[in-house]
C-alpha cells in the first residue's frame, strides 16, 4: 500500500519535497493558501534569481511544471489546514479548500510555509509609503517583474538610487535579531540590474556588513567592479523629503566618522525575512514549536534540521529561517526523505 | 609618540570662536565670525553672530570617481571595499597617523574634497614601498591611487598647494622623475621627494624637521627604509625600456594631457 504524505506550502521547498515523494510513489496532497503555486517567487514575481541571473521562471516554474503534472500529487489551492491530530503513528487531518473540506489519514507531514517579507511600514523611520519613490526589495522585484521599471513618482529613470541594507533584520528595535542571509545577495543583484537598465544612473549601496556569502560573492564583485556600484558604510536612520522631488537618507558615513543628509531619486529598502504570521498559527495547529525569532524550531539545529520537535512532522524551507530558494529547494528533497523513511517504518 | 605628531592635540585654543564649548572639536575654517551682522534688523553683533557651518555632508560627488577612473594610476579606484589592508600594511601611516590610505580612496570615491583638503599637508607621504599594493586583496593598487589622489589635490587646490608648502614641481624635478622612469622603470617616492627637497635647497629641513629625522632613523632602523630601496627593475624591463624609448622617438615627451 502506498503511503499517504502531507506537504503543506506550495513554495520552493514544498514543490520540490512534493515532487520527489511522488516520483518514489507516495499519494502525496499539497496544500496552498494562495490560488496558485510558486510562493513568494511567484507572488512577487521574482524576474533573475541570484547568483547566476537566470529567469526564476526556469527554477519556479519547472517546479511549478513538474508538481502540475504528476498524479501522485493531489493539488488543493486557496486551502488550508482546518483541524489536524494525531492518531497513534498517524495523522488525521481536514483540509479545506473551494472544494469543500476533506479529511485523510497522513503517515507523515512536510511543513514548508515558507516566510513572509518584513514589511518596512512597521519601522517608520524609513518613511516607506510616505513617498512613492521608497520602495523594498520586493517591490522592485516585481517592477521589474512586470517590466514596469522606473521611478514610481514620475516614471522618469532615477539619477540616482540608494539601497539601505538590513531594513527589518538586525535591529532590535524591530524585533528581529537575526539576518535574513539573502538581501545582500539580492541587492547586489538588483544594484547590477539598476546600472543594466539605467546606465546613468548612480547606484549606491548603505550597509553595515555585507554578507553575500560564499560565491555569492562573486556578484558583490561584480557590482563593485563592472558596475561601478559604490557601497558607502552606515546605516540610514532616517528617510525624509528633500529639494526637487527628492528623498534624504540621512546618517553617518562610519569611516569617515561624520553625518550625511544625500538626495536621491529613488531608495530601495532591503527588507528582510520573517517567519510571518503562518507560523505561529502553523505551530499551534500542529502542536510543534516556534523558536524565539517567530519561525518554526528545528528539533537540532545542526543534526536534524528538518525536524520538527514532533515526530513525524517534518520540515522544509524558509519556514525554519531566512534562507536563498536554492537552499529551500535542497530542504526540500531532504525532508521528503526524512518523511518517506518515517512513513516506511510506521506504515 | 605617534600621537604627539596628530595636529589636532596639538592646536591651540584660538581666539576666533573662542566661547564655543568644546573647541578643541570644531575646525578653524567651520567657524564664521562677522564683525558686524545684522539678522532681521537685529543687531547680533558681538558673541551672537559666531556661526559653525555644518559638518554634515550633503552630497557624493561622482564626477571626481569617473575622473580618477580615467587615469591609469587611479583606474581601479571602483574596486576599494574599504578592508584597511593598505593603512594597515603602510610604512607612512605609523608615522603620520593622518596619512591613511583607505580614508583617502574613500574620499575621492564619495568625491568628497571637503574632507581631502583637510589632509593636503600629508596627502603627499606615500614613499612608494607598494606594500600596500602587494596586499590589496581587491588589487586596487592603492600606491598608485596616492599618485592619483596628488594629481587630484595638484588640480583642485593648487592655491592651498603654494602657499603653505611653496611645492613646485620645476623643470629639474620633472627630469628626476623621468630619469627613474626610463632608468628603472619604477619610482623611487623616497628619492623624488629628496631630490625635490634638495632642489628646492631645502636639504637641511630634511633633517632638521623633527618628523623628517624621527622618519629616516626609524625606518633605517626597523628594515623598511631597505625594502623600499630594494625595488629593483621591473620584470623583463628592456622589453618595456624598448617600447618606451620607440614612444620617445616619436612624442620627444612622456608626458600627455590628462594622462599619467
Amino acid at each position: 500500500m502506498a503511503e499517504n504524505i502531507l506537504v503543506i506550502g506550495g513554495g520552493p521547498a514544498g514543490l520540490h519535497a512534493a515532487i520527489e515523494l511522488a516520483e518514489l510513489g507516495v499519494n502525496v496532497s499539497l496544500v496552498e493558501r494562495d490560488t496558485f503555486f510558486g510562493g513568494n517567487p511567484k507572488k512577487f514575481k521574482y524576474k533573475y534569481l541570484f547568483p547566476d541571473l537566470q529567469p526564476a521562471d526556469n527554477v519556479i516554474g519547472e517546479l511549478v511544471k513538474r508538481a502540475e503534472s504528476n498524479n501522485n500529487i493531489k493539488k488543493y489551492l486557496s486551502a488550508n489546514i482546518e483541524s489536524f491530530k494525531e492518531d497513534g503513528k498517524k495523522f488525521n487531518a481536514v483540509i479545506k479548500s473551494s472544494a469543500g473540506s476533506e479529511t485523510k489519514t497522513f503517515d507523515s507531514v512536510i511543513v514548508a510555509t515558507g516566510f513572509e517579507h518584513f514589511d518596512p511600514a512597521k519601522d517608520s523611520k524609513y518613511s516607506y509609503q510616505l513617498f512613492d519613490d521608497v520602495i523594498d526589495i520586493k517591490d522592485l522585484e516585481r517592477m521589474m517583474g512586470e517590466g514596469n521599471f522606473t521611478r514610481p513618482s514620475n516614471g522618469k529613470p532615477p539619477k540616482n538610487v540608494a539601497i539601505i541594507l538590513c531594513v527589518g533584520s538586525r535591529d532590535r528595535h524591530v524585533g528581529n535579531q537575526y539576518c535574513s542571509r539573502v538581501c545582500c545577495t539580492v541587492s547586489v543583484k538588483q544594484a547590477i540590474e539598476l546600472r543594466e537598465h539605467f546606465p546613468e544612473t548612480e547606484v549606491y549601496i548603505f550597509y553595515m556588513d555585507i554578507r553575500t556569502y560564499g560565491f555569492y560573492e562573486d556578484l558583490y564583485w561584480e557590482a563593485m567592479e563592472e558596475h561601478d556600484v559604490q557601497i558607502v558604510k552606515g546605516r540610514v536612520a532616517e528617510i525624509t523629503s528633500g529639494p526637487d522631488n527628492t528623498v534624504i537618507c540621512k546618517g553617518e558615513d562610519t569611516l569617515l566618522r561624520g553625518p550625511f543628509e544625500i538626495p536621491f531619486d529613488m531608495v530601495v529598502l532591503a527588507s528582510g525575512m520573517e517567519g510571518g504570521p503562518q507560523s505561529p498559527e502553523m505551530a499551534e495547529k500542529l502542536g510543534i514549536e516556534l523558536d524565539e525569532h517567530g519561525f518554526l524550531k528545528q528539533a537540532n539545529v545542526t543534526l536534524s534540521p528538518f525536524k520538527s520537535n514532533k515526530d513525524g512532522i517534518f520540515l522544509a524551507g524558509a519556514c525554519t529561517g531566512p534562507k536563498a530558494i536554492a537552499d529551500a529547494i535542497v530542504e526540500g528533497g531532504a525532508a521528503a526523505m526524512k518523511a518517506y523513511i518515517y512513513a516506511k517504518k510506521n506504515s | 609618540m605617534a600621537e604627539e605628531h596628530n595636529k589636532n592635540s596639538e592646536r591651540p585654543v584660538a581666539e576666533k570662536g573662542e566661547h564655543i564649548i568644546a573647541r578643541h572639536l570644531v575646525d578653524d575654517d567651520a567657524i564664521k565670525e562677522e564683525k558686524n551682522l545684522v539678522i532681521d534688523g537685529v543687531d547680533v553683533s558681538g558673541r551672537w553672530n559666531t556661526f559653525i557651518v555644518t559638518r554634515v555632508d550633503s552630497e557624493f560627488d561622482r564626477s571626481f570617481f569617473d575622473e580618477i577612473q580615467k587615469t591609469v594610476v587611479g583606474s581601479r579606484i571602483n574596486r576599494c571595499w574599504q578592508c584597511g589592508m593598505c593603512t594597515a600594511s603602510c610604512t607612512v601611516t605609523p608615522l603620520y597617523r593622518r596619512f591613511n590610505p583607505r580614508a583617502f580612496i574613500y574620499m575621492m570615491q564619495l568625491g568628497n574634497l571637503k574632507q581631502l583638503k583637510k589632509y593636503i599637508d600629508v596627502a603627499w607621504r606615500c614613499v612608494g614601498c607598494y606594500k600596500c599594493s602587494q596586499r590589496c586583496p581587491k588589487q586596487v593598487n592603492p600606491a598608485e591611487m596616492m599618485e592619483a589622489l596628488a594629481l587630484l589635490i595638484k588640480r583642485y587646490f593648487p592655491e592651498e598647494i603654494k602657499s603653505k608648502h611653496q611645492l613646485k614641481i620645476d623643470e629639474e624635478v620633472k627630469a628626476i622623475y623621468e630619469g627613474m622612469i626610463l632608468g628603472h622603470g619604477r619610482l623611487d617616492l623616497a628619492n623624488l621627494h629628496t631630490s625635490a627637497m634638495r632642489k628646492m635647497g631645502k636639504t637641511t629641513e630634511l633633517l632638521s624637521d623633527k618628523d623628517e629625522r624621527g622618519a629616516i632613523f626609524k625606518m633605517m632602523k626597523d628594515g623598511r627604509a631597505l625594502s623600499v630601496l630594494r625595488l629593483g627593475k621591473p620584470h623583463k624591463w628592456h622589453k618595456s625600456k624598448d617600447a618606451i624609448d620607440n614612444y620617445l622617438k616619436h612624442t620627444g615627451t612622456l608626458e600627455q594631457e590628462g594622462m599619467i
